[in-house]
């Protein structure tokens, strides 16, 4: 006989259909409300938000990469688990790459490849640890992070002049500037808002939106971080599951990895210094469940977007950017305090119902 | 095929193995570091064991304890705290800004820096129990807030125009024993009298062995967690005036190491990630031995990134280590069996 | 002194979120009495016992002490208040001494200083009450189970407890380590304190108890009534609701001659079993029999390879096998496993149903690239809610919505989804009303006509006698007897009883 903390459950009867939250409540769609409301506000207050070019570009660019790193550290959250080290990931995949074009003049898609085996490979190696030995993955995600730390700028230090690798083939270039003004279909061009390098974004949005809603590995994935106890009982190969969503999370932060490279044109040691936290506002704020189980790719994408119009329209306004991380992390808490005040008004209203 | 062991939620009866893990770890560690001491001083050719090498040694050494002694209580009640470093750089900002832009004396500014550096400690223990938000969250965010602030304070110039009489006290090592270690060293001799001698100590530690237990007995667990949280922030406080003594000057940087170190210490000496259990000594030799590390990379002439690896790879291998022993240990005794995996979140 | 009505409560109401577990409860706890307090899993008991002792506020109804209204905020004034509990899982610090855990309510300081000394005393003047002789000095968490238990009882007692609950106390006892757990009982009540005792073991309540209270559905259907003035079987009729009887079913019979689907050929684990022999036939259902802490959803979950098999033989369909995971039980052999803790090992709360039932055939339905179809899922869902009956809004509901009957049913649909070869359920009816406990049994009794063969894990030997057509018996880590059922409840649960506390095992 066992004694459980949450309450018993006799019902002499059963219940009727039990209180839906009101559709407007869904947090993707109050995302993008947000995201609309405050472009617009932004655009009213400083009519150069609305720049294509200058403005909406290096956003779109930055929201680009930043959703990829969200979605790494999205994977890791879908079993329950965290990763620490996606900034140090992304450098690691990148140097790969830098790698591969300084030395051995790779073609870009081969560089692109040698970073997503690089990140993919010390993701596994995390993941292996984690499953192996049962630590939790806050700590050996930490670890890692340091060792990757010291590796990766030991490893530069090494084999550059100056902490960094410059040369790289043209491709890498185009992808840095080229928006979809550039393709054209006929006379029509697309918008000079949109970046080319956003194409990654979108296949990998795509790629997790098919592997989380879709597939037998998804849904396994997803019980795994919502009951590992169960979903191994259940017949799932909780273990194995573990170590592919950290593999996938250290592949996501390497390429992630390199569209920041790509970004800045250089390949360097400090890539990915400043992942972590967007990494967790854009999945927590998109409705990703630190707990595990529940994830969302279109809201992490969202929450990313969230943030990035915020800093950038307070970035225009004149806000500084030291003040910029106090807001965000305000932001955090109250994104976060609304969600539990949010849990608890329903679970009120259904103790009334009852 | 092997099987996961993972730790029990309320700290596992088959906790006397850990015990005598931790108890042994003191001692390990006492050798280790005792090995590589002379090690070292061998390496150097004595020079290591002269007046100066140890003052500067010793000086190093003072932070790295405080801030293991910070996260020890924040981890003792099952708690994470993320933002050891950034507090830390916000402080110590905070008193150089304050002495050195408003001339304010270095005793009014050290006692304002420790207020508010508890303070803030207080204020994330309360916003982590006031609105049941996981506590590596709300620190994730608070460690934000702080990096902000700590920018705004100093921008992009370091700040060194600050008092004589804290930097006295920062370089001052009467028979080579640097002021600032002997203060890190009465810290932690004061922390453990408090978590072994008194009523309020024993509290925090009950509420981290288990916390259901503790509830029943009339102990708040909200209360605890607020309490660690806010002595975690004296302490870091305290590491904040040593640095701030030691360094030549405070900037945005400062603080920005911390991290790892905070965690590598207590993983190291022996603390349980899951709460209930201290171990002062443990801490304060795991705090020796990464200094060790750092001192043996100047004498090589190694790249500090060294550090940083080595660090990282040692933290692994002791949790690894760690559960991999007690797996053992597991298996050779009779257990009640069911090997389910556990969640393998922030805690 | 004896005879004051210490506790008192009226109507007591307390509901959560879809369920109402406590509708009316009533109670009058005496001193100088040993009072029992009985109900079937899921009767009410531990959400009353919760609402005692201050961890839960009733949403109706009054509490009294002494003849006063309280309202008991939190437990640490209800222990203040005079009412104290030991829990069925022990709640010491592990890292503190015996004397820490006993004072820790109070503990003796001095300005703030632990008093350590003073510690000893009171410690030791409180377990010599209990005729207990421990050291004071000693860690708690190197004591033995029972030892822990002596020491909360102590605890008790340090913070003056008038009332004293114990939550099914003998779980994990030795039958020495009971009688003595009785002898302190006694010793509590001739103090003037009322012991209430909340257990499933009838033969310890008559051993011991002197009032009893029966709770059914969140009711109390016997308050505080002399033990005497009933019967075994009263006592029994009223906890199940009706003229109790091993319920009948339609008939069915067994081919003994078939080759068994599992057999356990003396089988040790490293959990400390040993000599574990039994097999399972096509369309039989074999009950395996033990009072809690007897070993038996250990010795599956080792079988299932969740622990180490350290000696002896498994057999599926006449192979040997080592089965290393759930999964290759399921998908290898068809053995599926229903839980005994559906909330925290059999079900997802979180999820939603479709992916509770699905979860063990997603590798069957799925295509190229693992693809699942959202369809072909539903199908199969659906299938199996019709088949079961389960109540939902919705195959998307998440299964914590739902009452504690259809989640074990969903715990259980999953594995009829994959049509497992063999299946073992574990405790199926544990916190399920009394309807569709009914229902359960029919369910089990029919998968077994259509010859599926079925390893059943009860304690209510009812369920057993009613279900299984041999019963084995466990306790301990040990079998000490096999027992073909004639599905006479009396000769059953006497021959059952016998075989759990005589010396000699028995194979009939």
């Amino acid at each position: 006989m066992t004694t459980s903390i949450s309450p018993p459950d006799t019902v002499p009867e059963e219940k009727a259909a039990p209180h839906r939250m009101p559709f407007w409540v869904n947090q993707r769609l109050g995302l993008l409300v947000l995201v609309i409301a405050l472009s617009v506000l932004f655009g009213v207050l400083r009519p150069a938000f609305l720049d294509q070019q200058l403005v909406l570009f290096p956003l779109l660019r930055d929201v680009a990469t930043l959703t990829v790193v969200a979605l790494a550290q999205m994977v890791a959250l879908s079993v329950g688990h965290m990763n620490l080290a996606v900034g140090r990931m992304a450098a690691f995949g990148a140097m790969f790459a830098g790698l591969g074009y300084d030395r051995l003049g790779v073609p870009m898609q081969v560089g692109l490849l040698l970073c997503l085996a690089a990140g993919a490979a010390i993701g596994a190696v995390t993941g292996w640890l984690i499953a192996r030995t049962g630590v939790s993955s806050f700590v050996v995600t930490l670890a890692m992070d340091f060792a990757l730390l010291g590796l990766v700028s030991l490893l530069y230090s090494s084999l550059t002049d100056d902490a960094a690798f410059t040369t790289h083939p043209s491709g890498i270039d185009a992808l840095r500037s080229y928006s979809l003004a550039d393709i054209c279909a006929g006379p029509i061009c697309g918008s000079p808002a949109v970046p080319q390098i956003a194409q990654f974004t979108v296949l990998a949005m795509l790629a997790l939106g098919f592997l989380y809603g879709c597939t037998r590995i998804g849904r396994e994935l997803l019980l795994t971080g919502a009951n590992p106890a169960a979903a191994e009982l259940s017949g799932i190969p909780t273990g194995r599951r573990v170590l592919l969503a950290h593999t996938l999370s250290g592949l996501l932060a390497a390429l992630a990895g390199f569209m920041a490279a790509a970004g800045t044109g250089t390949f360097r040691a400090s890539i990915g210094d400043d992942f972590m936290l967007p990494s967790f506002l854009g999945a927590v704020l998109g409705g990703t469940l630190l707990t595990g189980g529940v994830v969302s790719v279109l809201g992490t994408l969202l929450g990313t977007a969230l943030v990035g119009v915020i800093r950038k329209g307070l970035d225009l306004l004149g806000v500084g950017l030291e003040s910029l991380n106090i807001y965000l992390g305000c932001v955090l808490l109250l994104a976060l305090s609304a969600d539990r005040i949010r849990t608890v008004v329903s679970y009120r209203k259904v103790v009334r119902s009852t | 095929m092997n099987r996961l062991n993972a730790l029990r939620g309320q700290g596992s009866w088959g906790g006397e193995a850990v015990r005598r893990f931790s108890r042994s770890t003191a001692a390990m560690l006492l050798c280790v570091v005792v090995a590589g001491y002379v090690a070292l001083g061998v390496a150097s050719s004595g020079s290591f064991f002269e007046g100066p090498s140890v003052r500067v040694f010793l000086q190093y050494l003072a932070t790295p304890i405080l801030i293991g002694l910070a996260q020890m209580v924040a981890l003792c009640v099952g708690q994470l705290n993320l933002a050891v470093g950034a507090l830390g750089g916000f402080i110590a900002c905070l008193m150089g800004v304050l002495m050195a832009d408003h001339g304010m004396p270095a005793g009014v500014a050290v006692i304002v820096g420790l207020l508010t550096a508890t303070a803030i400690g207080l204020a994330t223990g309360v916003a982590i129990v006031g609105t049941q938000i996981n506590g590596f969250i709300v620190t994730l965010a608070t460690m934000t807030i702080l990096l902000g602030a700590q920018y705004r304070l100093t921008g992009t110039r370091t700040v060194d125009g600050y008092s004589r009489t804290l930097r006295d006290f920062g370089t001052a090592a009467p028979l080579n024993i640097p002021l600032v270690f002997v203060t890190a060293l009465v810290a932690a001799a004061l922390l453990a009298a408090f978590m072994y001698r008194t009523v309020a100590g024993r509290r925090l530690l009950a509420a981290g062995g288990n916390p259901l237990a503790a509830r029943l007995s009339g102990i708040s667990t909200d209360r605890q967690i607020v309490a660690a949280h806010t002595l975690s922030g004296l302490l870091i406080g305290v590491a904040a005036v040593t640095a701030t003594a030691s360094l030549p000057g405070v900037n945005r940087s400062v603080g920005g190491d911390w991290l790892l170190p905070s965690f590598a210490a207590p993983i190291i000496g022996g603390v349980a990630l899951t709460g209930g259990s201290i171990a002062v000594l443990g801490t304060v030799l795991a705090a020796f031995v990464t200094r060790l590390i750092d001192a043996a990379r100047a004498q090589f002439s190694l790249d500090p990134s060294w550090v940083n690896l080595l660090i990282g790879l040692v933290v692994l291998g002791t949790v690894a280590g760690g559960r991999l022993h007690q797996t053992r240990l597991e298996k050779s005794a009779t257990t009640d069996g069911a090997v389910l995996p556990q969640s393998g979140g922030a805690q | 002194m004896s005879g004051t009505v210490l506790l008192a409560c009226e109507d007591l109401v307390k509901v959560f979120p879809g369920v109402r577990a406590l509708d009316g409860v009533g109670l009058r706890l005496t001193a100088g009495s040993v009072h029992a307090l009985l109900g079937e899993n899921g009767a009410g008991k531990s959400t009353l016992i919760k609402v005692l002792t201050g961890v839960h506020s009733p949403d109706g109804g009054r509490l009294t002490w002494n003849g006063q209204q309280v309202h008991l905020r939190s437990p640490l004034e209800a222990t203040r208040t005079g009412i104290g509990v030991v829990h069925q899982e022990r709640n010491l610090i592990p890292g503190f001494s015996v004397a820490e855990n006993i004072t820790l309510q109070n503990p003796p300081s001095h300005r703030g200083l632990v008093d350590r000394e003073a510690m000893t005393a009171p410690a030791v003047a409180c377990l010599a009450e209990l005729g207990v002789d421990l050291d004071p000095q000693r860690p708690v968490r190197e004591l033995s189970v029972a030892q822990q238990q002596l020491v909360e009882i102590a605890k008790a007692l340090y913070t003056e407890s008038r009332v004293l609950l114990l939550d099914e106390p003998t779980a994990s006892l030795s039958p020495q380590e009971t009688e003595r757990l009785f002898e302190v009982i006694r010793r509590l009540a001739d103090r003037g304190a009322c012991v209430v005792f909340v257990s499933h073991k009838l033969e310890e309540v008559f051993a011991v108890c002197d009032t009893v209270t029966v709770l059914r559905d969140g009711k109390s259907v016997l308050e505080s009534s002399p033990l005497p003035d009933h019967t075994h079987d009263d006592i029994v009729g009223l906890m199940v609701g009706r003229a109790h009887a091993a319920t009948e079913m339609r008939p069915r019979t067994v081919d003994r001659s078939t080759t068994p689907t599992l057999v356990l050929d003396k089988v040790s684990t490293a959990g400390g079993h040993r000599d574990i022999s039994l097999e399972v036939r096509p369309g039989e259902i074999v009950g395996l029999y033990g009072l809690v802490g007897a070993g038996r959803s250990e010795l599956v979950k080792a079988v299932l390879g969740l622990d180490r098999v350290t000696g002896g033989e498994i057999r599926v369909h006449g192979s040997p096998v080592r089965i290393t995971s759930p999964r290759q039980a399921l998908h290898e052999y068809g053995i599926g496993y229903v839980t005994e803790n559906r909330k925290e090992e059999g079900v997802f709360l979180e999820q939603p149903i479709v992916r509770n039932i699905t979860v063990t055939v997603w590798k069957r339905l799925a295509k190229a690239l693992g693809f699942v179809s959202a369809r072909e899922e539903r199908d199969v869902a659906q299938d199996l809610v019709d088949r079961l009956g389960i109540r939902v809004s919705g195959l998307g509901q998440n299964a914590g919505e739902l009452s504690g009957g259809n989640q074990q049913k969903v715990s259980l649909a999953k594995w009829l989804a994959a049509d497992t070869r063999l299946l073992v359920v574990d405790e199926p009816t544990v916190g399920v009303d009394v309807r569709t406990k009914r229902a359960f049994h029919e369910l089990i009794w029919d998968l077994a006509r259509d010859g599926l063969p079925i390893l059943l894990i009860s304690s209510d030997l009812a369920e057993m006698v009613t279900l299984a057509d041999r019963i084995v018996v466990m306790r301990d880590h040990r079998i000490r007897g096999e027992l073909d059922n004639d599905r006479d409840y009396d000769r059953m649960s006497d021959r059952v009883i016998r075989l759990i506390h005589d010396r000699d095992t028995v194979r009939s």
